[in-house]
């Protein structure tokens, strides 16, 4: 059997002939018309019969929708969930919610006009119409008017529609065929699947190559590169070329301690530990160790800390047998001056707080290094 | 209607401005003079308001050459016939100045704001500023509406060319004088508050009000038969101008409370706080409940704007805010006692029925459509869709 006809379309010259043509065709009883022009034409829409689109509710309703979505989360965020104080105001802010939930109604607003537009009213997707394979769809984009009489009801006959349209001044008048297929088909439905999943692959696999490179690209470097001298740094300044500047002879830094030993083997013979032996003092001494040593020594004071492959200089090995014999005044000393790359820590670290951490490197050492008769 | 109904008319509004008067006389001598001047205020801004939003929208015309409001032009250039009026207003209202104005009160010179601004808070050139701003509207007004008028019977098409060069002068005009009026007769009120802004949120609100009026004396002048073959077609054009209005007040007005919340400096925000707590916070919240979300969403349906009972409503509605806005922008400092009481109403009963009267004896001289305006035929033949 033959498919029934899309209908029946003539061409008018402007849109005063198209809208004095459309009562004429009507009074011959074809109730169903769609008109195409190639702009919007007021007056179309009531000559049409049309009723008020529905879209306006619908965008005020996710727009609706979109404002209480999005003041009610920036309420349960910001005063709920995780109370925020800023500059002195309470935790219900409301004039700061208020900018986001213009953009939420928006948003939505816009979207759903756009998507819903094209989707719901135009009822889209629509492949093949039969009018993009009319003789005359240049024209009717460009500046002709176009009539279709739709079929309504067994009896349409094609020939008195077009006597219709003929008579109300209609040009080029044909039927246009019945769309090959008016809805996807399951195998379109595949292929945009198929389509949209390998969108996705390709946008995710992009994302991890692109996780796993740019942590290693700095995007900026203003943290790292600073106007300052570092401890052991040279500069031309100074007529010896050295960055670092010894105190005045005789100077005690305000607050400080002197270190009464001119050399790192003078500390070893002259300075002695003062402090008691206790296990608050060895407990003091690992929470120093951790916080200040362990970054680079290792938390067992191995020298093979996650951060020493970066360094070209190796952090000492606590645990080797020089580290063990070394006496406690050179290991103060050490933590107090610094040594080669090791920068001095008697700024951060209070006298009593470096014995400590000297302590626990000994105690570190005989951990790992256990005579039989601890093991009892 | 017969010349007789007219005159009734007319005799009941001068009765009732009589009694106003009466009203407003009693307030000086037994409420103090405080009162009377906030009111005096109140009345001076929202008339000015009204008189400067209406021609902003006879320059608009001219401006976009919209056709649609041609049949109607009539009416908003009627009621800027309050302009000539804003000249005894103001000048009753100078007397106000040593009165209510933070910056001519004792001990004004040792406020530091006050000292700084005391270059542009001078009686010399305040008078001078009021007076040039004066000036001007008058100009205006007389090269907007008066050539208008006459252009019905010489019906000469050049009037219309030469109305559509003026207009946008009027503009940068209107732009220039109603920031000076919001500057010197609104925020000097309280003269160590800063916003640059106020001048916009004053604008915002004058042209909503004109809007307001323009389509009352449109639906008033239409159900009398005076305006033939203007529809609900055109009537939409004006409730959504108003729809778009109200969105532009509030967002202004938002804005420029948002900034100064926000920032919360003590020389800005403490404007802010006499006007957010204590008893103007329910003013506050009905200010944002009434000037934005009624007419926001009473106009927000095409229907809405094609209603001429509802537009009506909601007319009314727009210009009690309008009252409400400019109550609360002077009430706290000026007031020093105004309240809403029998003063008040007193000063509304006046200036509502003289206003009407100006306006309504405006209207009914002369044609009531710009019948020798070329493109009137063209406004007619508007239709939406």
């Amino acid at each position: 059997m033959r498919k029934p006809a899309y209908g029946v379309l003539a061409l008018f010259p402007s849109a005063d002939a198209l809208l004095k043509a459309i009562p004429k065709v009507k009074a011959r009883g074809y109730a169903q018309l769609e008109a195409y022009t190639p702009y919007p034409v007021h007056g179309l829409d009531a000559a049409l019969g049309l009723p008020e689109s529905k879209l306006g509710v619908l965008v005020f309703l996710m727009a609706a929708f979109g404002a209480v979505g999005v003041f009610a989360f920036e309420w349960w965020a910001n005063a709920v969930n995780y109370p925020l104080l800023t500059g002195g105001k309470n935790a219900f802010t409301w004039p700061a919610w208020i900018p986001p939930t213009l953009e939420g109604s928006i948003f939505l607003g816009t979207f759903t006009a756009a998507l819903a537009m094209l989707f719901i009213f135009n009822g889209l997707p629509f492949f093949g119409h039969p009018l993009l394979q009319t003789k005359t769809i240049d024209e009717i984009t460009r500046d002709r008017f176009a009539l279709l009489i739709v079929p309504s009801g067994a009896a349409f006959d094609e020939a008195d529609a077009a006597a219709a349209l003929r008579a109300a001044g209609g040009a080029a008048v044909e039927t246009l065929p019945a769309p090959s297929h008016e809805t996807p088909d399951a195998a379109w439905w595949t292929r945009t699947a198929l389509a949209i999943a390998a969108a996705c692959a390709v946008a995710g696999g992009a994302t991890a190559f692109a996780i796993r490179v740019f942590p290693t690209v700095k995007p900026m470097v203003n943290m790292e590169v600073q106007p300052r001298l570092d401890a052991q740094e040279p500069d031309s300044f100074f007529a010896n070329g050295r960055g670092m500047r010894l105190p005045p002879a005789g100077t005690v830094p305000r607050g400080g301690t002197p270190i009464l030993a001119a050399s790192l083997d003078a500390a070893g013979r002259e300075l002695i530990d003062p402090l008691p032996v206790t296990e608050f003092v060895l407990e003091r001494g690992r929470r120093q160790f951790d916080r200040h040593c362990a970054v680079c020594h290792d938390r067992l004071g191995t020298g093979r800390a996650s951060l020493s492959s970066v360094y070209t200089a190796k952090p000492a090995d606590l645990q080797s047998s020089t580290m063990r014999k070394i006496a406690d005044g050179s290991l103060y000393w050490v933590i107090s001056q610094g040594y080669n790359t090791m920068p001095a820590y008697a700024a951060d670290v209070s006298p009593d707080d470096r014995w400590a951490i000297v302590r626990y490197i000994r105690a570190l050492q005989r951990s790992q290094d256990a005579p039989e008769r601890d093991l009892k | 209607m017969s010349a007789a109904t007219t005159n009734h008319r007319g005799r009941a509004l001068l009765a009732a401005a009589a009694v106003g008067a009466a009203g407003m006389a009693a307030t000086y001598f037994l409420d103090g003079a405080a009162r009377f001047w906030a009111n005096w205020l109140l009345w001076f801004v929202i008339l000015a308001c009204l008189a400067l939003g209406t021609l902003f929208l006879v320059a608009l015309q001219h401006i976009t050459g919209s056709l649609w409001s041609v049949p109607m032009r009539r009416v908003p250039e009627r009621i800027a016939a309050l302009t000539p009026w804003l000249v005894p207003v103001a000048a009753v209202a100078l007397f106000s100045v040593p009165a209510v104005f933070s910056w001519t009160q004792p001990g004004a010179d040792a406020v530091t704001p006050l000292v700084l601004k005391s270059a542009w808070l001078n009686y010399p050139f305040f008078i001078l500023r009021l007076a040039a701003c004066l000036a001007l509207w008058m100009l205006s007004y007389h090269l907007l509406v008066r050539r208008s008028l006459r252009q019905d019977e010489s019906k000469d098409p050049r009037v219309t060319v030469s109305l559509r060069r003026f207009a946008p002068a009027f503009m940068i005009i209107l732009a220039l004088t109603i920031t000076v009026f919001a500057f010197d007769w609104v925020s000097s009120l309280e003269a160590a508050w800063y916003s640059d802004m106020f001048g916009v949120y004053l604008f915002a609100g004058a042209v909503t009000t004109a809007i307001a009026a323009t389509t009352l004396g449109v639906i008033y002048q239409r159900r009398r038969g005076r305006l033939p073959g203007v529809t609900e077609d055109h009537l939409y054009n004006l409730g959504g101008l108003m729809f778009g209005f109200t969105i532009f007040w509030s967002y202004i007005a938002f804005s420029q409370y948002m900034l100064q919340w926000y920032a919360n400096l003590p020389e800005e925000v403490f404007w802010f706080q006499q006007r957010t707590s204590g008893k103007m916070e329910g003013v506050f919240v009905l200010l944002m409940a009434g000037h934005f979300f009624v007419p926001f969403l009473g106009l927000m349906m095409r229907s809405d704007k094609k209603d001429w009972r509802r537009l009506r409503w909601i007319s009314i509605w727009v210009l009690f805010m309008e009252f409400v806005d400019v109550f609360w922008l002077i009430s706290p400092i000026a007031g020093k006692g105004l309240n809403l009481g029998w003063p008040e109403a007193a000063f509304a009963l006046f200036f509502l029925s003289a206003g009407l009267l100006v306006v309504s004896r405006a209207m009914s001289r002369g044609p009531d459509m710009p019948v020798g305006d070329p493109f009137l035929e063209d406004g007619l033949k508007f239709h939406l869709r």
